[in-house]
């Protein structure tokens, strides 16, 4: 078991070595994953928003708007009338991190699987968080908003800055680590045809429920600021 | 004997919240949605968070027992 487990989290994840300056400027394999599944998702996007008409359009596009339509609409009623306009940003978090807990099926090591994208995820998160209660309140409302129902409870509120993030980031990267803990325990037990019925399992429904837990939550959280 | 096993084995224990939360908040949805048929995406939503944020606690417990495992 430590074997595994330090082989899945302790191993060197440096990919590429670059020489910078003195020493070496390491690239991790999480963020090489990442290049990947970004170029992927560019390249789709390129061909499928090319040669877009308004009339007589081609079955492409027409599955393409159903999709825009609906992953909008999903988000969009998330996070209500007033928050709206985070609805793009939403969108793309969740289309990056399902693709992320999916890249497994591929042989590749999930970059959620690194608890630096995940802590990066859930910063941007809170980030966008304050600034949408910035933004809408204005400073002085958004300070005010942390004595909100009574002044007693303040410090539980800054407390939240912190646990929020945390929880994000650590729902995430267990979620996915525990997923291929359980993966690489059943591939040492039975090789054959098992992993494969639990991969349908662990890779892809638990990889978009945990996408979309993490988008449900930071919508809420948008949605709770600019009240 | 080696007491970092057990260690780690009481960490796992959050599991027994998590499973109890989360079996009686489906639970409770599922008597929402047969009352109120036409209620069901509302109640789903709210049964994904409240699993989410259930989960979570037995979540940390993973973490807490990979930490004990690795770092002892």
């Amino acid at each position: 078991m430590k074997e595994l487990l330090n082989e899945l989290l302790m191993e060197d994840k440096t990919l590429i070595h670059v020489p910078f300056g003195n020493g070496f400027f390491d690239i991790y394999t999480s963020v090489v994953v990442t290049w990947i599944i970004m170029a992927v998702v560019i390249v789709l996007v390129l061909v499928l928003t090319s040669n877009l008409k308004v009339h007589n359009i081609s079955r492409r596009q027409a599955a393409l708007e159903s999709a825009v339509i609906w992953l909008r609409g999903a988000v969009g009623s998330m996070l209500g009338e007033e928050a709206a306009a985070y609805t793009d940003y939403i969108v793309t978090v969740l289309v990056f991190i399902a693709l992320s807990n999916m890249v497994g099926l591929f042989g590749f090591t999930p970059p959620t699987m690194d608890l630096n994208v995940t802590l990066a995820l859930s910063i941007m998160s809170i980030v966008l968080v304050e600034a949408a209660g910035i933004i809408t309140k204005g400073t002085k409302g958004w300070l005010k908003s942390f004595a909100q129902p009574m002044a007693a409870i303040a410090f539980m509120n800054v407390l939240e800055l912190l646990i929020r993030p945390l929880s994000l980031c650590m729902r995430l990267f267990g979620n996915i680590l525990g997923a291929t803990v359980i993966m690489e325990l059943a591939k040492s037990v039975v090789p054959v045809l098992f992993p494969a019925a639990l991969s349908l399992y662990f890779d892809l429904f638990d990889g978009a429920i945990q996408a979309y837990v993490f988008c449900f939550l930071t919508s809420l959280y948008i949605k709770e600021a600019v009240e | 004997m080696n007491l970092t096993a057990i260690g780690a084995a009481i960490a796992a224990f959050t599991g027994i919240g998590a499973g109890i939360g989360i079996g009686l908040a489906t639970s409770k949805a599922t008597d929402a949605v047969a009352r109120q048929p036409e209620a069901d995406g509302k109640i789903m939503k709210l049964l994904l968070l409240g699993c989410a944020l259930a989960e979570a606690t037995a979540i940390y417990g993973f973490v807490i027992a990979i930490m004990i495992i690795l770092f002892s």
